[in-house]
């Protein structure tokens, strides 16, 4: 399976090739489960192998991890699947991601499987948070999108309840995946806006135009500060394409990225390794900073929001299926 | 669907960027998810829908039409010869037809045909000039170049900023051309509907023939008209008894009422719904030259050939205000901004040359034949030949119903291309000078406001459209007709090695001849 968002894991899942994606409709589960540090990496492998049920994992901010399911069509496997190893799936989950087609023929059906999930959530882990995602949105005519989304919207709100649910229109062509996954990833961090208001302190003190914050695995933005108004809307965008493109090119190497500093007569960017979850972008549009400077700052301020992050241990685990 | 992207240069702060936001997020996209799949997958291409379709290209020429361009994907034409010389003539024609027998008339009537024939064999040898300058640039792509580009290849943001500024001189000089006419017609058509349904019968003023075919000499005692139009246009409509007269004034009233139709249409945000109209503009010269030729038939010819000195009726032959007949020409054969765009199209490029001319050729016949017919059927034992007008539907009154439909479908014509040619402008500025055609709304209506205040003073104190043409023609076609297409030439086969002082003599002849141009305006 391919995950746009989760560039890393792509080259492990090569071998899964096929008609699989494609031809059918995309139904993917996504399970995020938080670590205890050493138990459940040993619980989501026993996962991995299922019969024509895509699956693999991967490291999330930190402490995660990412459960992601392709169950695309199948149904049997999937109503055996569910009764059989129910109970497994859905412990100690901490978010449940649930992605739909759009252009799905069966509706019915789709519900019925996203109610069965809700139902296993709330006897399992009553906390968790429910994310949708109306996907393939670029399929539907542009003056008819909001109008259906708003519709599916309503749907699922009624459906969920008493669990709240939040949904996103997406589409791989447009801005809406990336935006939505910020979303979510913002949501999931403990302790975000306490992480802003240090951010914005940091990025003040050095003087910075602009300071970024990414999560590690798939450079997703956390947070940002920008001293004055940027013209490019898509940049946070098109900087994690870059970086995870460059991270590609590194894994062919069986090299891995660190950290990259870019500067011409204009600016100077930095990015490095920040704390164990997140990487930092910081812009300086003053080149007479010289670079050692911003790099001893940046090294000092990695303490500060290290100690941030330890505040929040681990709590339970998240899951995240993707329908 | 092909897409391309071309690399933005991101150390220079380039404001005119070419490429939008959303294209450029869509290549960083592609280029990421193409990274993912193996080449040969065809997973993540794009389908077609989430492409951003291609940019709207507009083509006009000012006082011509202004038309959208189907560009094609391949950028290769595919439009036969026949269809090319159709598209080129069309856009240079428009409305500057209506001032050619007033150019003869100021030229002289030999004096004047030859002039129209020395102009149209010059401003085409300097079209042909700027087609070729996009092929004499080495080593660059410049399939989607125009003039403007190869003028910032050559002298740098120099040549982008003059050949915006000349460019904005003779689209807002067209524009205020546009709402004089308009006006113009919008008071006759008025004019002929209220005598029309309140069945007055209208005992002209005017000095006119008698008859049924009347043609009236609004300004009879005119001796220099460039000097004392703005005076005599005052003393017009001194007869306020009526008070339909005083509430629908040519020049007092009805620009005003102009900006209530005008002014929302200029603050669309895309113009391809005006685009659609362009037919209008040939309808309007095919009915204009039969209309002549009917007058012509009516009238008769009444020619007589003195030489170099005035009688009562008769001008001479040669006069020194030919100045004023290259000015309005200037305008009148003026495609040069738009050329390279419309023979792209053209399906066999090698007859380029060719089709080019044979469209400058028909233009000059159509010229010609409007001009010389009013000119010679103008029925001078009553009235002078000093009587023709800038507009010479002027010269007919507004209760002659051949003319009043002629005026009515250049009004209908006019009102659709107005709002494209405010488009162009905004377009161009806006895009220069803050990165994006519609930067805000305050923006667009303070230029808005600018253009069409322009255009109402005009109207109101000097409604003269020859000499508007004029002046607007030289300036604009001193830098795209004569200078940069001639400067550009000599820099090209100065760089190739292959300049000769032959060369030299004449492209700095053509220089000289447009300062010669432009400065005539202002003394003659």
């Amino acid at each position: 399976m391919r995950s746009i968002i989760f560039a890393n894991y792509i080259a492990r899942d090569t071998r899964r090739l096929g008609a699989t994606i494609k031809a059918r409709l995309i139904s993917v589960y996504v399970f995020i489960e938080k670590c205890l540090r050493l138990s459940c990496l040993n619980h989501s492998v026993s996962l991995i192998c299922v019969f024509d049920v895509e699956h693999s994992h991967v490291r999330f901010l930190g402490n995660l991890v990412l459960n992601l399911w392709d169950c695309g069509g199948q149904d049997t496997f999937m109503e055996n699947y569910f009764t059989s190893q129910r109970d497994n799936i859905f412990r100690n989950v901490e978010v449940l991601i649930y992605v739909f087609d759009v252009e799905s023929r069966e509706l019915e059906k789709d519900m019925h499987y996203y109610q069965s999930c809700l139902e296993a959530i709330l006897q399992n882990s009553p906390d968790a948070k429910v994310f949708c995602l109306v996907h393939k949105m670029d399929l539907v005519q542009e003056d008819q999108r909001d109008l259906i989304f708003k519709e599916r919207e309503d749907d699922l709100k009624r459906l969920s309840r008493p669990l709240e649910c939040t949904c996103f229109r997406t589409s791989i062509w447009d801005e809406t995946l990336y935006k939505a996954w910020s979303s979510i990833v913002y949501q999931l961090i403990p302790n975000v806006q306490q992480l802003e208001t240090n951010l914005r302190n940091f990025a003040q003190i050095i003087e910075a135009d602009e300071v970024l914050l990414f999560e590690r695995a798939t450079f997703l933005v956390i947070s940002h500060y920008q001293c004055k108004e940027q013209r490019d809307a898509h940049r946070f965008e098109k900087i994690s394409n870059i970086i995870k493109q460059f991270k590609l090119s590194c894994s062919k190497l069986a090299a891995s990225f660190q950290s990259m500093e870019v500067r011409n007569s204009n600016f100077a960017a930095f990015i490095d390794v920040f704390t164990s979850n997140t990487y930092v972008m910081v812009i300086m549009s003053d080149p007479s900073i010289p670079s050692a400077a911003t790099l001893i700052n940046i090294r000092n301020a990695r303490k500060h929001f290290e100690k941030l992050e330890r505040v929040d241990g681990p709590k339970h685990s998240l899951h995240m299926r993707m329908r | 669907r092909p897409f391309y992207v071309e690399p933005r240069n991101i150390v220079d702060e380039d404001t005119q960027e070419r490429v939008s936001a959303e294209a450029s997020v869509m290549n960083s996209r592609m280029q990421y998810y193409s990274r993912l799949t193996g080449s040969s997958d065809r997973l993540l291409i794009p389908p077609d829908h989430v492409i951003p379709a291609p940019e709207e290209i507009y083509v006009y020429s000012p006082l011509g039409m202004a038309f959208k361009i189907h560009g094609n994907a391949d950028g290769s034409g595919q439009n036969p010869s026949i269809i090319t010389i159709f598209a080129i003539w069309n856009t240079m024609m428009g409305t500057s037809i209506l001032s050619i027998p007033w150019g003869i008339k100021q030229a002289g009537f030999t004096f004047g045909v030859i002039i129209v024939i020395l102009m149209g064999i010059l401003t085409l040898y300097c079209c042909l000039r700027v087609l070729k300058s996009r092929a004499a640039i080495p080593f660059i792509d410049t399939s989607s170049w125009e003039f403007p580009d190869v003028c910032k290849y050559y002298f740098g943001s120099f040549g982008q900023w003059s050949s915006l500024v000349f460019s904005m001189v003779s689209l807002v000089g067209a524009m205020i051309v546009y709402w004089v006419l308009m006006s113009n017609f919008l008071f006759n058509t008025g004019k002929f509907i209220y005598n029309y349904v309140h069945h007055v019968n209208v005992t002209d003023t005017d000095v006119g023939t008698n008859g049924t075919d009347r043609v009236i000499c609004p300004f009879p005692n005119t001796e220099h008209p460039a000097n004392h139009s703005a005076d005599l246009y005052m003393t017009y409509g001194n007869n306020t008894e009526d008070v339909f007269d005083q509430w629908w004034h040519k020049t007092k009233t009805v620009p005003l009422y102009l900006i209530i139709l005008l002014l929302p249409l200029l603050n669309f945000k895309s113009a391809s719904f005006f685009a659609r109209f362009t037919f209008l503009g040939t309808v309007s010269v095919a009915y204009l030259i039969i209309l002549v030729t009917l007058k012509a038939a009516r009238l008769g010819f009444h020619l007589e050939f003195h030489w170099f000195h005035s009688t009562d009726f008769f001008v001479p032959e040669f006069r020194s205000l030919f100045p004023q007949l290259t000015g309005v020409l200037t305008l009148a054969f003026f495609i040069h901004n738009c050329v390279i765009t419309l023979l792209k199209n053209n399906k066999n490029q090698e007859n380029n040359v060719r089709d080019l001319s044979v469209a400058y050729l028909l233009v000059g016949l159509t010229y010609l034949y409007v001009g010389i017919l009013i000119f010679a059927v103008f029925p001078s034992p009553p009235l002078s030949k000093d009587c023709i007008e800038p507009n010479f539907l002027d010269n007919f009154p507004s209760s002659d119903i051949l003319v009043f439909i002629a005026r009515g479908c250049l009004l209908f014509q006019l009102s659709t291309v107005y709002p494209l040619l405010g488009y162009l402008v905004r377009v161009q500025l806006m895009g220069q000078i803050f990165g994006k055609p519609y930067p805000s709304v305050f923006h667009v209506m303070t230029l808005n406001l600018i253009i069409v205040g322009a255009g109402v003073l005009m109207a109101r104190f000097y409604p003269n459209i020859g000499s508007i043409i004029r002046y607007s023609g030289a300036t604009c076609g001193l830098a795209y007709v004569f200078v940069f297409p001639s400067v550009i030439h000599m820099i090209s086969l100065h760089r190739s090695g292959q300049l000769r002082w032959p060369s030299v003599v004449f492209h700095s002849f053509l220089i000289v001849l447009g300062i010669a141009n432009l400065i005539g305006q202002f003394l003659m």
